[in-house]
């Protein structure tokens, strides 16, 4: 299924500067078998931060759906 | 042995008699505070005697730096400006940026110590071993930036100036003290304790140094830390964007609070997000050492400040239900002259919105009106026309008209904006803090919305989430190391306090710092009388469920509360009523 993967602060360094990308995904994929797909495995990230599905935080392990825009951001700290 | 990196003088200002002193740095306490937010913490419970008015001669104002102040350690340029809150009636600690710390560790004192009152609006001027008090009544009534800019122009732009705007002077509970026109030592009324001593601004310059063990070795190596670890991505997304940059994230992760936490997220967030407001940067700025350099000047045509940061654009944008940047950035600008808190002005004029609008209290105020959001704040800071009852603050504006349903605060420090209904550990956060709603005690969402595993909608582990990070905080602000390097360990404090003082420090003895300040600063709060039942939860997120956004259908059960105040409590130490145990409080 074709969803958009868009990355945030310094992840956009996955796609060399890059921040939006359609891209084809297995059906059904998690949200990390899709960023696995395009070379991002989020546990060997050490900032990475969390996902969202149309602008809804979501966890790893959810599902997408056919046009999902998912979103990764790195850890931003602070207050 | 004696450490390094302090000056091991403390000048203690009499402004009742206009004389100062200077003993020496209490360095008992300093073994177990270090400095800045824990140091300043135990010299107030040592020296404040409980129930005392905040507002009178009683209280004291206290400006306390640490041992890596005016060293090349980066991020370590904020100073702890300290007293009894107005608007809590618990211990306040603020940070404040700029360099204003650095200055008083080159006059050559670790702390300043103000006490009494002046008969008369004045000034401070310290050069070095020179205090005189000056007349201010030329610039009583001033704005905090007409001040700033009068007092640089007579003494000279390399001295530090702190100053408080009307609000301050009127004695508004939720007046801060500004610094370098655009930063602030902001919340819990601290400005009023300025004003309350009649004292319109410090003006200070150092010309000596801080003594570190072996200078140019220990430099290289403490460079070599900037390298290897501040100047890491983790930490440098603060350079690129400043906190325009929690935008986005807080709404898609749900904890971007609309129309006075009614609901979160909002679909205009792009009206005012980063990329639109750093399209007008045009300036960027660094507080004393610092190297991450997250300051940003931007310029409007009407409109210009350094900032905004995250809270002052969601409390006035999404909050307020406004979406115009320029606005946002006017209100910013606005509330830093008149020496207001954005955060409890924001909040407070939101609230009072709601109460129109519902029709319980006409402010005269309704969502989205961008004018009149500008024009109350000066009436707030000179307590005139409706700015008489908003300068109450959202807690006593409760008691006056009602509306506690929806009025979001603790211990009367109105609330930060990330929603808890998106992430639960905040709610305990918020509530356990030593001077109230407080965001930056305990950064909950950092854990559980900003992380891709970690659920946010439950209180299972939210005990020692919070206490685990609340510790770790209260040791780096007690160093004192600016919050955004983000990437700072014990171990690295450790390191940095070895190298810095000379003495040998270890991870568990940071550990056990923090542990002992956020003890000591809840001793203060229970000597003041404060226990479990001000550790509170506000109704409208028990009783009402977000409706859009991440955390839609999400509200906080009050069990789900209380389980979450057990369990801090539990890890903690502290009994069920939430008291120190006196095994504990005798060791302090």
């Amino acid at each position: 299924m074709k969803i958009t993967i868009q990355l945030r602060g310094s992840l956009t360094k996955y796609f060399q500067g890059e921040k939006v990308r359609s891209v084809e995904v297995p059906d059904n994929c998690t949200a990390e078998e899709a960023l696995k797909t395009v070379g991002i495995d989020w546990t060997a990230i050490r900032n990475f931060g969390f996902v969202a599905v149309n602008s809804r935080r979501v966890m790893i392990y959810d599902r997408l759906k056919e046009g999902d825009e998912l979103k990764a951001y790195p850890k931003i700290s602070g207050g | 042995m004696t450490m390094l990196g302090y000056q091991n003088k403390v000048l203690r200002v009499d402004l009742t008699k206009k004389g100062a002193t200077t003993e020496p740095l209490r360095m008992d306490w300093a073994e177990n505070y270090i400095g800045s937010k824990g140091l300043a913490i135990k010299y107030l419970y040592e020296e404040l005697k409980p129930g005392i008015d905040p507002l009178s001669p009683d209280n004291k104002l206290l400006l306390m730096t640490g041992p890596m102040t005016g060293t090349p350690v980066p991020c370590s340029g904020k100073l702890s400006i300290s007293a009894k809150s107005p608007a809590t009636g618990t211990i306040n600690d603020c940070s404040i940026g700029g360099h204003s710390a650095l200055q008083i560790k080159y006059a050559g004192y670790d702390a300043i110590i103000l006490e009494g009152a002046l008969k008369e609006p004045g000034y401070l001027l310290i050069e070095d071993g020179n205090i005189q008090f000056k007349d201010a009544n030329e610039l009583w009534g001033k704005g905090s930036h007409v001040a700033e800019a009068t007092l640089a122009e007579k003494y000279g732009h390399d001295y530090s100036i702190l100053s408080i705007g009307p609000a301050g002077e009127n004695l508004v509970t939720m007046a801060c003290i500004n610094s370098d026109y655009y930063r602030q030592a902001g919340r819990g009324g601290i400005g009023a304790v300025m004003g309350s001593k009649k004292l319109k601004a410090i003006v200070i310059k150092g010309t000596g140094g801080v003594k570190i063990p072996n200078i140019v070795e220990n430099t290289k190596k403490i460079t070599e830390i900037l390298r290897a670890d501040v100047l890491q991505e983790d930490n440098t997304f603060i350079y690129d964007f400043g906190t325009t940059a929690f935008l986005e994230a807080c709404s898609d992760g749900g904890i971007l609070p609309r129309k006075n936490f009614s609901d979160t997220t909002d679909e205009n967030w792009t009206k005012y997000n980063g990329d639109v407001l750093l399209e007008k940067r045009v300036g960027k700025r660094g507080c004393g050492s610092c190297g991450l350099g997250c300051g940003n000047f931007l310029k409007f045509e009407n409109a210009t400040v350094e900032g905004p940061e995250y809270e002052s654009i969601a409390v006035a944008g999404p909050n307020a239900g406004i979406d115009d940047p320029e606005a946002i950035v006017k209100f910013n600008q606005i509330a830093d002259d008149m020496g207001l808190d954005t955060i409890s002005a924001g909040d407070t004029i939101n609230f009072a919105m709601e109460m129109t609008e519902k029709g319980v209290h006409d402010f005269g105020i309704k969502f989205g009106d961008k004018v009149k959001y500008l024009e109350y704040l000066e009436l707030m800071a000179k307590r005139e026309g409706v700015g008489a009852d908003l300068a109450l603050g959202v807690k006593k504006l409760t008691e006056k008209y009602g509306g506690e349903d929806y009025a979001l605060h603790v211990k009367g420090l109105e609330y930060p904006q990330y929603e808890p209904r998106g992430s639960w550990g905040m709610s305990l956060a918020y509530a356990v803090s030593d001077r109230g709603a407080c965001h930056m005690r305990a950064y909950a969402p950092n854990e559980e919305v900003f992380a891709a595993s970690i659920p946010p909608y439950t209180a299972e582990g939210k005990g020692e989430l919070v206490y685990n990070l609340g510790v770790f905080n209260a040791v780096k602000f007690s160093l004192c190391i600016c919050d955004f390097w983000a990437t700072l360990s014990y171990e690295r404090m450790a390191e940095l306090m070895t190298l810095i003082t000379g003495r040998e420090w270890t991870e568990q003895e940071m550990k056990d710092v923090g542990v002992r300040v956020l003890n000591i600063a809840r001793a203060f709060n229970q000597r003041e009388g404060f226990d479990r039942k001000d550790d509170t939860i506000p109704k409208r997120l028990v009783n009402e469920a977000l409706q859009s956004g991440a955390a839609a259908g999400q509200k906080i059960p009050q069990e789900a509360f209380e389980d979450m105040l057990d369990q801090y409590y539990t890890v903690i130490g502290w009994d069920k009523n939430g008291m120190i145990p006196d095994n504990i409080l005798c060791q302090l």
